[in-house]
């Protein structure tokens, strides 16, 4: 896999072949099926979890450790490295199993999940495992504590970069904006927040409980650059990952449209996705369908290659 | 006991909704919380009165001193750390030194949110509250004590703060009668004082019970934290003369703390304290993690096993050191 700071660092452009980037694409795809099926090899562990919004970000995070973050099994204390957080900390199951489809955790350890004293704690720890690096779970933290690292990595003389996920849900926690003033205050363009706008939270749609539309244009007035995509489209996060920094000397915001609970059957745009308690037959069935998915994405991968 | 185990959550919102029927003041609160505390029965029957925040904890707290201003009375629950912590500031000056008369509960208190992981625990709930001044605090200890002190903390003229936990509760309690700052003499014995408070009363009383017959104990379960019932806490000393508290809360500062400020310049009694070692509490089954600390029936009978054979001062067996870890030497 090239990175994009490789490319960039080669200097090739996007005409580099769209066959290539059809390649490239349909491994991303691939790579999204397993981190799904590994988020339901740890319900299989333990059937319950915040299983709704870890799924609707698998695309992002896939593209981001894949394809755009200095980050790895062997990056994973590097201080030049890339810093990921999950200001939504209850998408852990996300993280946990993009980790383990990078390698820098071992498959064997997703069957710990629940477990008491397991290094994958309902919300990430990172006194417990590699590759996490902030303890949120209450929401309203991951943000500032990006731009803490963001102009920590700049004191530093680090190219490290930042990437926040936020939940749409979150928005309303005041800590975001006064991050969202500071980011932009301090330009931190190496700073980009995702907001993963499936468009619920636990007490229904994020419309009803308290509106925050336009996220982008609130971002946009806090002076940040601010670009709208559809969070489950790989490629497209690949776009913008390759544009960063949207804006010289801005933060930059990605408010990516996504369906909660993608690829559950039945499930999929559902509040009940949020924390699922999966009965055997249920299990069974998002296995068979995440199962699927994955030879699917395969069978893609091997027809680009043709 | 009398009943089944009843879920403390639904409890309490059944009991805010019954008494918001008479009392026109109460408004609740939700930062996306009201559903999961009990209250969505509530929010559809009475939507004009359910206000939604969405997650904002701390905005909801200031709003709620807001609301109070003008004579509502309103009601917020949320997972505990997310109405004590994040919102503390609020608490403290619009809640507190505002004395308004609001009302916050923080449920899934301890660390009843096991597998959720230290950020949604919550044990330093009391002190934090209890630190400011003019708040009462409440711990009610079963499901009739949960409607009884939701009802009290309405009535009640000033702020409240109140925990509930998050496993199904039985009811030990006949009725549901509550006064603030009153301890219940649960058990009388001459060996050894316990002192509990909340959800945990009911395992602590069946450890009592197991343990009757080889140690005499003289149960005292609180529903209110703050004020602690001084009066009854040093009456059951003086007469034993050796003090154990339980409690789902770090050992620094909670019910312990208190009972030993209390007793400071008491002479002749000793206390020792049962609670959650000075630690971020890792992730895991709830029954898992009561066992690691002692606060399962098991454990706390095994305290009171222990406690009495060190005996009181009488015996002179006792050091007046207070223990600083959980379940020392279990
Ligand atoms: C400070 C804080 N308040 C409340 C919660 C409880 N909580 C966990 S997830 C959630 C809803 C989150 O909604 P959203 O950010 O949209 O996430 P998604 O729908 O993508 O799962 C809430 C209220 C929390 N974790 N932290």
């Amino acid at each position: 896999m090239i990175t994009a700071e490789e490319t960039r660092q080669a200097g090739t452009t996007e005409s580099s072949g769209v066959a290539h980037r059809d390649a490239e694409v349909a491994e991303l795809e691939l790579s999204a099926a397993r981190t799904r099926r590994r988020v339901l090899r740890m319900l299989q562990a333990n059937p319950a979890g915040h299983v709704g919004g870890a799924l609707s970000v698998i695309e992002i995070l896939v593209a981001l450790y894949r394809r755009a973050m200095r980050f790895g099994p062997d990056r994973v204390t590097d201080p030049q490295r890339d810093r990921f957080l999950l200001s939504a900390g209850h998408k852990a199951l996300a993280q946990y199993a993009v980790l383990a489809e990078v390698g820098v955790v071992d498959d064997p350890v997703l069957d710990t999940y629940g477990r008491t004293g397991s290094a994958l704690p309902g919300h990430p720890d990172l006194h417990k495992l590699p590759g996490i690096e902030a303890n949120t779970g209450a929401l309203g933290h991951g943000l500032p504590i990006g731009c803490g690292m963001a102009l920590g990595a700049r004191l530093r003389g680090y190219r490290s970069r930042v990437y926040v996920v936020l939940g749409d849900g979150e928005l309303p926690e005041g800590s975001n904006w006064e991050a969202a003033a500071i980011a932009a205050h301090h330009r931190l363009d190496t700073l980009t927040a995702f907001v993963d706008v499936n468009g619920l939270q636990i007490s229904g749609p994020t419309a009803q409980v308290l509106g925050m539309e336009s996220i982008a244009a609130k971002f946009a007035a806090f002076g940040w650059a601010v670009v709208e995509i559809d969070g489950n489209d790989v490629a497209a996060v690949c776009d913008v990952l390759d544009r960063l920094p949207l804006s010289a000397g801005r933060p930059t915001a990605v408010i990516a449209r996504t369906v909660k609970g993608k690829g559950l059957p039945g499930l999929e745009g559902t509040v009940a996705s949020h924390y699922w308690k999966p009965t055997p037959e249920q299990l069974h069935a998002a296995i068979a369908a995440a199962d699927a998915a994955v030879a699917r994405a395969a069978a893609r991968v091997q027809e680009v290659a043709r | 006991m009398s009943g089944g185990l009843q879920d403390p959550r639904k409890t309490f919102g059944a009991a805010v909704a019954a008494v918001a029927e008479s009392d026109p003041r109460v408004v609740v609160l939700s930062a996306d919380s009201g559903g999961s505390s009990g209250l969505g029965e509530f929010a559809a029957k009475h939507p004009d009165r359910y206000l939604e925040f969405g997650i904002a904890e701390h905005g909801a707290t200031g709003a709620a001193s807001g609301l109070a201003t003008m004579g509502l009375v309103p009601v917020f629950c949320a997972i505990a750390p997310f109405v004590t912590c994040r919102n503390f500031e609020a608490f403290r000056n619009d809640v507190g030194y505002m004395r308004q008369n609001v009302k916050i509960v923080g449920r899934n208190g301890g660390f009843t949110y096991a597998d959720l992981g230290a950020t949604h625990h919550s044990l330093e709930d009391y002190t934090l509250i209890g630190m400011i001044p003019g708040v009462v605090v409440l711990a009610p200890q079963d499901p009739a004590e949960i409607r009884g002190a939701v009802r009290a903390m309405i009535a009640h003229d000033g702020p409240v703060y109140m925990r509930i936990g998050n496993d199904p509760l039985p009811q030990i309690f006949e009725d549901d009668s509550f006064t603030i700052g009153e301890a219940r003499q649960l058990r009388h014995g001459g060996d050894l004082t316990v002192v509990s408070a909340g959800y945990m009363t009911p395992r602590v009383l069946e450890a009592v019970d197991a343990v009757a017959g080889e140690v005499d104990v003289d149960l005292l379960g609180l529903g209110t934290v703050v004020p602690l019932d001084e009066e009854a806490i040093l009456a059951s000393a003086r007469r034993t003369g050796h003090v154990l508290t339980v409690e789902e809360h770090y050992l620094r500062g909670g019910l312990g703390g208190a009972v030993c400020e209390l007793l400071a310049g008491v002479d002749g009694v000793i206390v020792e304290r049962l609670g959650v070692p000075h630690d971020y509490v890792p992730s895991g089954r709830y029954s898992e993690l009561c066992a690691r600390f002692g606060l399962d029936v098991a454990g706390i009978a095994r305290r009171i096993r222990q406690a009495a054979r060190r005996g009181g001062p009488r015996d002179e067996l006792g050091s007046r050191r207070t223990p600083i870890t959980a379940a020392a030497g279990d």
